[in-house]
This record gives C-alpha cells, sequence and structure tokens, in this order.
C-alpha cells in the first residue's frame, strides 16, 4: 500500500469526523472520496499531510508512520490542490515559480512554453501570469492551482474538488494532463460525474464512518 | 557655549503648557485627561529615576555595572515586546527575544562603540548607556511591528503555508515569504525616518547634544552614526526574534503552535 489509515479516530472539539477509519491506497490507483459536507474528505488529506494529528489510530506512507523524516518524504512527493485556493502571493507567474525555489522538494522548474501551454489547455490567456494572484476569480484561482500541480508533477496528487470551476472543455484537457501518467495515484475529492467516471475507486466516507460506529 | 541649567521651578512652569491639550481633549470629550495625567506623571517619575541613577552610572563608570544595566534594559525591552505584540506571555517566545534583542544590541554596540568610535574604556557609561538606550528602544518598536506581522500573517494565510510544505517546501522555505513581510514592514518606519531626518524633523539625540553645547558638525556624526545603529539593530534584532522564536513555536510537523496568539 502507498497510502494507508489504520483504526484513525479523530474529532474537531465534541464533533467526531473518524471513528475507527480504515483504508488504503495502492500506488498508481485513482481514488476519489464521496461524502457529505463535513464528512471528513478534505480533513483525510490534512491527515495524510500531517496538518492534523489523529487522536488515535496510525497513517503510513509505503509502509513507514506519516511523521518525521517520512512525512517530509511525502509532501516531497505530492502535490495538493487545496479547496481554499489562498496559495501564493504576488503576479501568478511568481505563485506558479515559487514553489520550484525549493531545494530540497525535487521540483523540476518548467520552461515558459510549458507553463503557457497548460494554462493555456486550462482556458487561461497567457497575459494573465503578470496579473496580481489576489486579483483573480476563483475559478482563475483554481484553474492556476491544477495548473501548479500538473508542472509539479510529482507522483502523487491530492486533489480538492479539482473540476469545481472547469468547464467541460478544461475539464478533458486537465484530465488528460492529470491521468497521463499511469503510475501516478491519485486521492480526490468531488462530486462531479465526469471526475468520478475518471477514477477507479469511490469510497464513500459516510458508509465507512457508518459502518465502523 | 554652556546649556543654561534648568532650575525645578523652571521645569515646574513648563508643565503649565499641559492646560492647553488637557482643554482641548476635555472639550471633546476625549476620556483621555485622566491617561495624560497618568501619562505625564509615569514619564516624570520614570525620567527622575533614570536621571538619577545614571549619575550614579556615570559617577562609578564601571564596566560590570554598565554591562548590568544594558541587560536590564533589554530585559525589560523584552517583556515590553511580549506585552505591546498581541502575543501570550510564553517561555517559548521570552527567551527567543531576549536573545535576539541582546545579540543584536552586543553586536551593534561592539562594533560602534569599540570599533567606530574606540572607546578609551570598554563600556563607557556616558557613551554605551544612551546609545544602547536609542537603539533599544527603536529594536522594540520593531519587534513588536515584526513579531506581530510574522505570526498573525501565518495564521491568517495558513493556507498558503500549507501549500508550500505539501509543495515540498521545507519549514524554513515556507517561511519566507512571511519573513519577508515582516522585514519590510518592521523596517519601513526606521527607512521613512532616514529618508526625511534633518529635512522634517531635527532627532532628539542630535538636538540634546546641540543644547549641550556640541558644535552641529559634531552633533550630526553622531547621530549620522545612530541611524546607521539603529537600523542595523533593529533589522538584525526582528531577524533573530522570528528565527529564534521559529525553534520554539513549531510542532514536528510544522505545524505552528497556536497556543501562543491571545485569545
Amino acid at each position: 500500500m502507498l497510502l494507508q489509515a489504520r483504526h484513525v479516530d479523530f474529532s474537531y472539539g465534541s464533533e467526531t469526523i473518524f471513528d475507527d477509519f480504515s483504508f488504503g491506497v495502492e500506488r498508481g490507483e485513482r481514488v476519489v472520496l464521496k461524502g457529505e459536507s463535513g464528512g471528513g474528505k478534505t480533513t483525510l488529506m490534512r491527515l495524510l499531510l500531517g496538518f492534523e494529528t489523529p487522536d488515535n489510530g496510525t497513517l503510513e506512507f509505503e509502509g513507514s508512520p506519516l511523521e518525521g523524516s517520512n512525512l517530509k518524504e511525502f509532501r516531497r512527493k505530492c502535490a495538493w490542490l487545496p479547496q481554499d485556493l489562498n496559495i501564493g502571493t504576488g503576479t501568478v507567474d511568481e505563485v506558479i515559480q515559487f514553489p520550484f525555489t525549493f531545494k530540497k522538494s525535487g521540483n523540476q522548474s518548467p520552461d515558459n512554453e510549458k507553463i503557457i501551454n497548460i494554462l493555456s489547455d486550462l482556458g487561461l490567456d497567457n497575459d494573465i501570469l503578470q496579473k496580481d494572484f489576489a486579483d483573480l476569480s476563483t475559478g482563475q484561482r483554481q484553474r492556476t492551482g491544477i495548473a501548479l500541480c500538473i508542472l509539479l508533477d510529482k507522483p502523487v496528487l491530492l486533489l480538492d474538488e479539482p473540476t469545481s470551476a472547469l468547464d467541460e472543455a478544461s475539464k478533458e484537457k486537465a484530465a488528460d494532463h492529470i491521468f497521463s501518467d499511469q503510475d501516478r495515484t491519485i486521492l480526490s475529492t468531488s462530486h462531479d460525474p465526469f471526475w468520478i467516471d475518471k477514477c477507479d475507486r469511490i469510497i464513500d466516507l459516510d458508509s465507512e464512518t457508518k459502518d465502523a460506529s | 557655549m554652556e546649556i543654561i541649567q534648568l532650575s525645578w521651578v523652571q521645569l515646574a512652569i513648563g508643565f503649565i503648557i499641559l492646560i492647553i491639550p488637557g482643554s482641548i481633549l476635555w472639550w471633546y470629550n476625549t476620556g483621555l485627561n485622566k491617561k495624560m495625567v497618568v501619562a505625564t506623571i509615569r514619564m516624570t517619575l520614570q525620567l527622575l529615576f533614570v536621571g538619577y541613577y545614571l549619575e550614579y552610572l556615570f559617577e562609578y563608570d564601571n564596566t560590570w555595572l554598565n554591562l548590568a544595566w544594558i541587560m536590564v534594559m533589554v530585559v525589560v525591552a523584552d517583556f515590553a515586546t511580549i506585552d505591546r505584540s498581541d502575543l501570550k506571555t510564553s517561555r517559548s517566545l521570552v527567551l527567543p527575544i531576549f536573545w535576539a534583542t541582546f545579540l543584536g544590541i552586543v553586536l551593534i554596540n561592539v562594533f560602534f562603540l569599540e570599533l567606530v568610535i574606540q572607546l578609551p574604556k570598554f563600556l563607557e557609561a556616558q557613551y554605551a548607556i544612551p546609545i544602547t538606550g536609542m537603539v533599544l528602544g527603536n529594536c522594540l518598536r520593531s519587534n513588536v511591528i515584526g513579531i506581530n506581522d510574522f505570526y498573525y500573517n501565518l495564521k491568517e494565510n495558513n493556507e498558503r503555508y500549507r501549500f508550500y510544505l505539501a509543495s515540498g517546501a521545507t519549514r524554513r522555505e515556507a517561511l519566507y515569504p512571511f519573513f519577508q513581510r515582516a522585514l519590510q514592514k518592521s523596517a519601513n518606519p526606521t527607512l521613512a525616518a532616514m529618508a526625511t531626518i534633518g529635512l522634517v524633523s531635527l532627532p532628539g539625540m542630535m538636538t540634546g547634544q546641540i543644547l549641550s553645547g556640541s558644535s552641529p558638525l559634531t552633533a550630526i556624526q553622531y547621530q549620522i552614526m545612530i541611524m546607521l545603529a539603529i537600523f542595523s539593530g533593529t533589522i538584525l534584532s526582528v531577524f533573530l526574534a522570528i528565527l529564534f522564536c521559529n525553534r520554539a513555536v513549531f510542532f514536528d510537523n510544522d505545524m505552528l503552535d497556536e497556543s501562543i496568539f491571545k485569545e
């Protein structure tokens, strides 16, 4: 298993999000998480990324607990599209370039042509690069975020509602880029039948947590 | 040129001027009159205390005593920094800010007092105490601005920091933009002051020197030096303060310990 949760309990204050929750994702698998909002889809990604700590149970990456150096290794191998798209400051170009300055991340700086092609596939003109990221619409921010996840070219992608602001044509193009690498592992959340259809497996968190309790 | 010695009566007459601001504040019902009285009394008593203390300090002019007084100033500045910031007074902040301010002051003092001015005696009170005080006062202000901005910006834009971590950044790399903004915010007031000094305002130290009989040229030489000391000291202490605090306020998973914030 590439990613695994074993008997995880997690609550926000008095609200239980996970009660004895277990799941696993194989390398190269494309998994989509389903469930009501507040059901833990986003929380699961945050737990995996080490932004939250489970009350009980363990999370693992490549068979070792997601903590210390293994957590850092996982972060180096993944790209994350969060729901809150407050992902940088300055111009769009600066926002896109910044993660490529991280020395130990293994992020390979993309050439300008590649950036422009991917932005164009996602329905963004290249003059957007000079705009201030803070001035973009939510949809434009999400497209920039997806473009960045594609450019980072990581073996694991964690994508929170990746298609919610895309039109049909951009969805196809985004999916082509994201699903092109057969070895890439994708864990996503989505309500979009188009996206769900592209994935190999659906995990319904509502039934998982109910089953567990 | 000898300075005119003020008698206590003359100084007391000086307080009469407070009738004017006091009346304006009272007329507009600002609620600041009591505060004005308390602040005036505090200012007078604190300065009287320091005045007598400095007389004693200057008379003995003992290096260890001077060093001890500098340490007292750093400790007071340390607690005042946290008190004026919107962060909780906790061990994880008090010690790092103390060391940052102390190291900043030591470096500036050694450089300016010993290498530039070349004092005949190490930490001579007449130079060491006022210069340390001026640099420290500015470090305090800059540290408050810098530290507040750094941690509140991080709290507000937590998702951005997390996004960087999730893109493979080390903690230091992910904090880079937050450092950048905190340094900009804390450097700006000093840079603005440097850009207008002499044109808009005559600084206190220079005024004091001229009043006590120094030539304006000597006064500006010292003023230029003190501005360099203040600017370098503030940037250094803000940088070190955030750097040292960061060693104490993050968990192993790189998440910020939010208990540092006041509710």
